[in-house]
C-alpha cells in the first residue's frame, strides 16, 4: 500500500508517492506540465480526475486509471455560448454518490451522471435569481466548494466566493443561500441574501449537519446544516486564511491562518498550521518543524489535505512552491526535498 | 483533390494531442483546415477557440506567413504544402 499525492502547481502536477510509513517520497517529473493542475479528485471506481487551466488555452477536465494515460474528456463542463460567460477553471470536483459535480469560474455548478463523460450546467443555482448580485472575490468568481450529504445525496452545499453558501435538499432542483449569522462582505441594493465570502467548506463525515466554515471574515461552524452558523475562533491568531481540512477518522480539522486580507501572510514570519481535535471549540497552533521565521508564504484555498491513514497525515503546500508533511497528525512536519512552482491544490489518495 | 497543408502546434498542447506537434490534412480554406483538425483530435478546439468560437485572446494563427487577424476574412483558399501555424501570444513580459 502507498500513499500518493497530486501536488497541483501554477506549471503542472506533481505527483509524489511514499509507502505508508511516510518516510522516503518519491517525486515524478510534472503531469501537464506548462498548465495550472487546479483541483483533482478520484471517483468510487478508481478513476483519477484531473482539472487543468491555461491563461492562455482555457481550462479542461482530464481521467486516467493508472495516473499515467490520461484523456481529456471531450464534454466536460463548459457553459453555453449563448450566456455570454467564460469558463475559466475548474475549481473543485465531487466524484461521489453517483452524480458527479464540479465547481467552476465563472461561477456555476456543473453535474455528470454517467461517470464524467458528459457534464452540463446544474441551471437552479447558475441562473439564480440572486445571480444578478453575485460578484467576484479576489480570486474570481468561483464555485469552490462542494458538499454532499453521504446519507442524502439530494442534499447538497455549494460555496461560492463572494456570494456565499446555498444548499439543495431535493437534488438540485432549488437552492436557497445560507448565511445566517455571517458577516457579509458585499451588500446588493436587491438580494440581500448573498454578497458573503465563503473560502471553504468541510463536514462532519457521519453528520452532515455539522459544517466549517472558513470564510474571510472568520471561523463559524454550522450543528444545522448551514440555517445557522457561529464563530469557532477560541486560539486562532487571526480570522483570515483559506484552507481547511478534516482528519475524517478522529475528525480533527486543519486550517492555516493568515495575518489579515490585507496582507495575506503568515504572520510574523511565522508559518503556522492549526489545529482543532474538539469540533472548532479550540485551536493550537502546531511549529514544529515549520519555518518560524521570514517565512512569508501563503495557502491558497485548495493546498491543504489530508491521508486519512493511522496517525493522520497532513499535506500543505505554499505560494512559495514549497510543501510540508505530517504523519504524526501535526506534532511534527518535515519539508519535501523540492520547490515547485506556486501551489494551487494538494490531493492525497493513500491506497493507490 | 484537397490541398494537404500542415497545421503546427505549440509544444505545450502536446498533452492535449498525445505528444504530436503537427497534423496533415486535406482543406479547401482555414476554416475548413481547422475542422478537420478537430474531427481528428477534438480536444484541441476548447484549448483555440472560446466560448464565441472565435480565437481565444492570447492564440495567434498564421496562414504561412500571414496571421489570421490581419486578415479580412478567414474563409482564404489554401494550396497544397501551405503551413498553419498555431501560436501562443507574446502577452506581457
Amino acid at each position: 500500500m502507498t500513499v500518493t499525492a497530486m501536488l497541483g502547481t501554477a506549471k503542472g502536477g506533481f505527483i509524489v508517492r511514499s509507502n505508508t510509513d511516510r518516510s522516503a517520497w518519491t517525486i515524478d517529473e510534472p503531469l501537464f506540465k506548462g498548465w495550472k493542475v487546479t483541483t483533482s479528485a478520484r471517483d468510487d471506481k478508481g478513476r483519477y480526475f484531473v482539472a487543468t487551466a491555461s491563461d492562455v488555452y482555457g481550462p479542461a477536465l482530464h481521467v486516467s486509471d493508472d495516473l499515467k494515460q490520461w484523456k481529456q474528456i471531450e464534454k466536460g463542463p463548459s457553459w453555453p455560448k449563448r450566456r455570454d460567460r467564460k469558463l475559466n477553471q475548474i475549481w473543485t470536483l465531487h466524484l461521489r454518490s453517483g452524480r458527479y459535480y464540479a465547481g467552476v469560474d465563472e461561477a456555476g455548478l456543473f453535474m455528470s451522471d454517467d461517470g464524467g463523460e458528459t457534464w452540463s450546467p446544474v441551471d437552479a443555482l447558475n441562473e439564480h435569481a440572486t445571480r444578478s448580485a453575485w460578484a467576484p472575490g479576489a480570486g474570481g468568481l468561483c464555485a469552490h466548494a462542494l458538499l454532499v450529504d453521504p446519507s442524502n445525496p439530494d442534499r447538497v452545499w455549494c460555496g461560492i466566493s463572494a456570494v456565499g453558501v446555498f444548499r439543495t435538499e431535493d437534488g438540485g432542483r432549488t437552492w436557497h443561500p445560507k448565511n445566517q449569522g455571517i458577516p457579509q462582505v458585499l451588500e446588493d441594493k436587491d438580494h440581500k441574501d448573498v454578497g458573503y465570502c465563503v473560502h471553504g467548506l468541510i463536514a462532519d463525515p457521519e453528520d452532515a449537519n455539522t459544517i466549517y466554515r472558513r470564510e474571510h471574515n472568520g471561523m463559524f461552524r454550522s450543528r444545522d446544516g448551514g440555517d445557522h452558523w457561529e464563530r469557532i475562533e477560541n486560539g486562532l491568531p487571526n480570522w483570515f486564511g483559506f484552507p481547511i481540512a478534516m482528519d475524517r477518522r478522529t475528525r480533527t480539522i486543519f486550517v492555516h491562518p493568515m495575518e489579515s486580507d490585507e496582507y495575506r501572510m503568515p504572520a510574523d514570519g511565522k508559518f503556522r498550521v492549526y489545529r482543532s481535535r474538539d469540533g472548532g471549540d479550540s485551536w493550537e497552533p502546531l511549529t514544529n518543524g515549520l519555518p518560524q521565521q521570514h517565512a512569508y508564504m501563503g495557502v491558497l484555498r485548495g493546498a491543504l489535505d489530508c491521508d486519512q491513514l493511522d496517525p493522520c497525515g497532513v499535506y500543505i503546500g505554499t505560494t512559495a512552491g514549497t510543501v510540508y508533511i505530517s504523519t504524526d497528525a501535526g506534532d511534527s512536519w518535515t519539508q519535501l526535498p523540492c520547490t515547485l512552482p506556486r501551489v494551487l491544490s494538494v490531493t492525497v489518495f493513500n491506497d493507490a | 483533390m484537397m490541398p494537404s497543408v500542415t497545421i503546427e502546434l505549440p509544444s505545450v498542447l502536446a498533452p492535449v494531442v498525445n505528444g504530436e506537434r503537427s497534423f496533415t490534412v486535406n482543406a479547401e480554406t482555414l476554416p475548413g483546415a481547422l475542422a478537420a483538425l478537430f474531427e481528428i483530435q477534438p480536444g484541441l478546439k476548447v484549448h483555440l477557440f472560446d466560448e464565441t468560437e472565435s480565437f481565444r485572446e492570447h492564440v495567434l494563427c498564421f496562414h504561412n506567413q500571414t496571421n489570421t487577424r490581419w486578415m479580412d476574412s478567414m474563409d482564404v483558399p489554401l494550396q497544397d504544402g501551405d503551413t498553419i501555424t498555431i501560436l501562443q501570444a507574446v502577452s506581457g513580459g
